[in-house]
């Protein structure tokens, strides 16, 4: 008991604020919203590592790319912001197989360490590409689903935005399931990540698989981008953040299972809104998603639903 | 090619190793360089102000010093990643503290910049060594992606409301100590000789201003501290700590079963890299005076990770190339008005657009980055021939 | 048909700086069984994977007259070249229904599902698992289920790299015989590289000896089995 209270005191935590029902409610909410966003950003991270074997470090520069065409869609060119999502899915898509023939192709597959440097190359070019174009003024943009709430009790609200994010993320994720399962471009792209070699001597074209992958992972992440972004400001940093939680949820649900993602992405939203409001830690949001990252590297590497992967020494 | 035809290549004369010609042209170069390093600061305290294809360009000083500081920065991550393989996003976390750390003790204890190397060193190494042992379960990719994370999390950690009294917050720290030129330094002096050379010296200025003196002190007091640092790195790698180093990177399995502790030698190589990060974050907090933020977050992190790449990982030489690179390359694209044959300002953000161009370009190209490319320039120029074995 | 099915002349093969054949010369003609022996790094492996475009190569590869160098893998197969790789021709994180279905990728005709469940049916083993990652199956059901898989192409060439590797010897023999019935039944050129020689040289038409990247011996697979310098090199007798 005295170290609990001691842990109370260090960490300020009023007894007030614990034994508020609503507030735990109200944070519940808000962690699986944040937590939806999260995951789908993680969903697109999983594809990539599934399919390659290595972790996209531009992944949340495509998504921010694809967030600021949902911005000219949407509030230049006015149209309806789910069709504007569409779009900028797809124009996104565009750009991240292009991307990938580009940039990704020449290399040798199975040589990961220079990939993975390569996607820090393409971070910083897309991430500047971005602030070249839209400059860094901070813009608002306009969520998907209708605001206000359905259902309230007291200061908890399970609103709109809310449903919709979590409603979003598991449809993306069903979806995901049933192109990877029950059709012949899913076969191609998972046998090309179980083994590349074979999946050439089968005739499955490897690099359109690839370059499948990656637009499928960029429309994703535009879709995680879309659901998060609302509820800040859009600027060229943006997606940063988004990045670390989302590399969080992918670690902790695994790096190669899409479930492990989404489930992944709900707790790392969960924690950090429980964290930083009962232990009064805002600044230290960003350091939970690290300290994720290193229980579950030290403690299960493989994360909640991986499957092994042999490594060297 | 027209640089490589046969009767000109037949004219060369092939130098042994270890020769006296050999020695000689060593010497000869290590003259030339010190001959440089000694003469910019005074060509430059002015200001250089060249035109190129209808751009005016400004370099002073200060930018040369700040490369120096990034130079021993990746000179750090060379050691972890270029040399023993481990790859480290999040160097700038040590960089960081090191600068942090300068400053709370120049501000708030009043020490000299330089006696607080004497707190960084060790305190950054036992860091390094501390941070290294939970990495030693953490590999390759996986060791990636906690550094990128662990980098991300540097300016909110400087924020925390705990500590933000002493590190100034989101606003940074502006450090309350001037380094002045002691009085026994002649630098106005050796400014009016060079001055008075007939010919070359009409690019000197005839004397230094208070603060051109300052910028030129503090100059060779970078270079000092970086040379001792490449110089104790190179002692460190030659010998048996080194060739541990590069024997896990290549093959751990094979280091391991000849007697290497992987263990031991994984954390000490992160215990050196975060000492010389930390001493590049000293000399970082002297050059500018001041420390912010977000000067030390994940930018910074891939920036040095480009400065590796690009200058060539696992070389001493490549240090070098890859500050300048990551120093001047944003400098010359901000100072870009107009690029040649186009009206594209290259402001703001095309620095690091086109740092991130070259970094892709160097892996492709140039997998062994600029140092490699010299040394083959090199040995195409002068080559050297081995030393024949027992002679 | 007039000449060889398979005919390759003057084939060279790299990887990187390192030449590992230096113009090899062999043909195989339409419905038999052609076995490649050699010694380790004598370049057999290598050869299979220069049929199917997985290696740097120079020479001339031509399939029933059509010239197979220059395209790239995908097409090879296209053309009806299955290939069994050495060790691990599976995808071990696909079901074995999953495996033959891929090995069916290039296929658009309506009889794939009839044709996996005659795997099922010559292979009970793996009709019992269909549903299991292939990872978790044992060395000698998985070295079934790549044969099962590459003949799922309906190929008119089948490479296999060394198919009794790992296996029991009961198992290997039950396979050569499996191969054969295959052989006779199909029509299906097959070219075989093999370790086990005698057992080879049993099942095979033809035979070519490799050594040092280069076709040192060739002839009737029984001649060759006769050949005292075979036999004191491959066969052991």
């Amino acid at each position: 008991m005295v170290v609990v209270a001691s842990l109370l005191g260090i960490f300020d935590v009023s007894l007030d604020k614990l034994s508020n029902g609503e507030l735990w409610l109200a944070q519940f909410f808000r962690g699986l919203s944040d937590g939806a966003t999260y995951a789908s950003v993680a969903l697109a991270l999983v594809m990539i590592y599934k399919s390659t074997g290595f972790i996209n470090f531009a992944q949340g520069s495509l998504a921010l790319l694809g967030v600021y065409l949902v911005y000219v869609f949407s509030v230049e060119q006015g149209l309806p912001v789910a069709v504007a999502v569409l779009c900028a899915m797809v124009a996104s898509a565009v750009v991240a197989m292009f991307v990938e023939r580009v940039f990704i192709r020449p290399f040798p597959p199975d040589h990961v360490l220079p990939l993975v440097i390569v996607t820090l190359g393409l971070l910083l070019i897309i991430d500047s590409a971005v602030g070249i174009v839209w400059g860094f003024r901070t813009r608002s943009l306009p969520s998907m689903f209708p605001t206000g709430a359905p259902i309230e009790w007291g200061i908890a609200q399970l609103t709109w935005r809310t449903i919709g994010n979590l409603g979003t993320v598991f449809a993306v994720v069903g979806l995901l399931y049933l192109l990877l399962s029950r059709t012949k471009v899913g076969l191609a792209f998972r046998a090309v990540s179980s083994n590349l070699e074979s999946a050439r001597l089968v005739g499955i074209r490897v690099g359109p698989t690839l370059g499948f992958g990656w637009a499928l992972a960029a429309a994703i992440g535009t879709l995680g981008g879309a659901l998060v972004v609302p509820d800040l400001l859009l600027e060229p940093s943006i997606m940063l953040r988004v990045l670390i939680f989302s590399l969080a949820a992918a670690a902790l649900g695994g790096l190669d299972s899409l479930v492990g993602a989404v489930i992944g992405g709900l707790v790392v939203g969960l924690a950090r809104n429980l964290l930083v409001t009962f232990l009064d830690l805002s600044e230290l949001a960003l350091a939970t998603a690290v300290a994720v990252i290193l229980v579950v590297l030290l403690v299960r590497p493989t994360g909640l639903f991986g499957s092994t992967r042999v490594e060297r020494v | 090619m027209w640089f490589n035809t046969g009767g000109w290549r037949g004219k060369k004369r092939v130098v042994q190793a270890g020769s006296r010609q050999h020695r000689q042209r060593q010497i000869i170069g290590w003259a030339l360089f010190a001959l440089v390093v000694v003469l910019i600061p005074f060509l430059i305290a002015d200001t250089y102000s060249p035109t190129i294809f209808g751009n005016r360009y400004t370099v002073g000083l200060g930018n040369l010093s700040q490369a120096v500081g990034l130079m021993v920065a990746i000179l750090g991550l060379n050691i972890a990643t270029g040399y023993s393989g481990q790859l480290s996003l999040g160097h700038s976390f040590f960089v960081g503290s090191g600068a942090y750390l300068t400053a709370v003790l120049v501000n708030d204890f009043h020490w000299s910049y330089v006696a607080t190397l004497g707190v960084v060193v060790p305190g950054l190494f036992l860091f390094g060594v501390l941070f290294g042992i939970p990495a030693l379960r953490i590999q390759g990719l996986y060791l990636g992606l906690l550094t990128f994370a662990v980098a991300a999390v540097f300016p909110s950690i400087i924020r925390l409301e705990e500590v933000s009294e002493r590190t100034g917050g989101s606003n940074g720290l502006l450090i309350e100590s001037d380094l002045k030129p002691p009085t026994w330094a002649p630098l106005d002096k050796v400014t009016e000789w060079l001055h008075a050379i007939p010919g070359v010296g009409s690019r000197v200025p005839d004397g230094l201003t208070g603060r051109q003196e300052e910028a030129v002190y503090k100059y060779f007091l970078l270079v000092i501290v970086a040379l001792v640092c490449f110089w104790l790195v190179r002692n460190i790698l030659a010998g048996r700590v080194g060739r541990a180093m590069v024997a896990i990177r290549d093959n751990p399995l094979g280091a391991a079963a000849n007697g290497v502790n992987l263990a031991a030698y994984k954390t000490l190589s992160f215990g050196i890299s975060a000492a010389v990060g930390g001493v590049a974050g000293t000399m970082l907090a002297m050059h500018s005076g001041f420390v912010g933020p977000d000067e030390f977050g994940f930018s910074m992190a891939i920036l040095l990770i480009v400065g590796l790449i690009v200058g060539g990982a696992g070389t001493l030489h490549g240090a070098v190339a890859g500050g300048l690179a990551i120093q001047f390359v944003p400098h010359w694209s901000s100072q870009t008005q107009t690029l040649p044959g186009t009206d594209v300002a290259l402001e703001g953000p095309y620095g690091t657009a086109i740092l991130g161009g070259l970094l892709i370009v160097i892996i492709f190209a140039l997998p062994g980055g600029a140092a490699h490319g010299f040394r083959k320039i090199k040995s195409r120029l002068m080559p050297v021939a081995p030393r024949p074995p027992g002679g | 048909m007039s000449g060889p099915y398979l005919e390759v002349q003057g084939l060279k093969a790299a990887y990187g700086n390192i030449q590992v054949l230096h113009g090899v010369d062999f043909s195989v003609a339409e419905g038999q069984i052609a076995v490649i022996l050699g010694a380790n790094g004598a370049g057999k492996t290598t050869t299979l994977r220069a049929l199917c475009a997985m290696v740097s190569t120079e020479g001339s590869i031509k399939l029933a007259g059509e010239e197979l160098a220059g395209h790239r893998t995908a097409d090879i197969v296209r053309r009806g070249v299955a290939h069994v790789p050495q060790g691990r021709g599976t995808f071990p994180d696909l079901s074995v229904e999953e495996n033959l279905l891929a090995g069916a990728f290039v296929r658009t005709d309506a009889e794939v599902q009839g044709d996996v469940q005659q795997w099922f049916e010559t292979f009970p083993v793996l009709g019992e698992r269909r549903n299991q990652s292939a990872g978790s199956l044992s060395g000698g059901e998985q070295q079934m289920l790549a044969i099962a898989r590459a003949l799922m192409l309906r190929p008119s060439l089948l490479l296999l790299d060394e198919p009794s590797l790992g296996l029991a010897p009961m198992i290997t023999r039950s396979l050569f015989e499996q191969l054969t019935a295959i052989n006779a039944d199909a029509g299906t050129t097959m070219l075989v590289v093999e370790q086990n020689a005698s057992l080879a040289l049993g099942v095979a038409d033809v035979a070519y000896v490799l050594e040092a990247g280069e076709v040192a011996l060739s002839g009737p697979a029984d001649e060759l089995a006769a050949d005292d310098n075979v036999r004191r090199a491959y066969l052991g007798y």
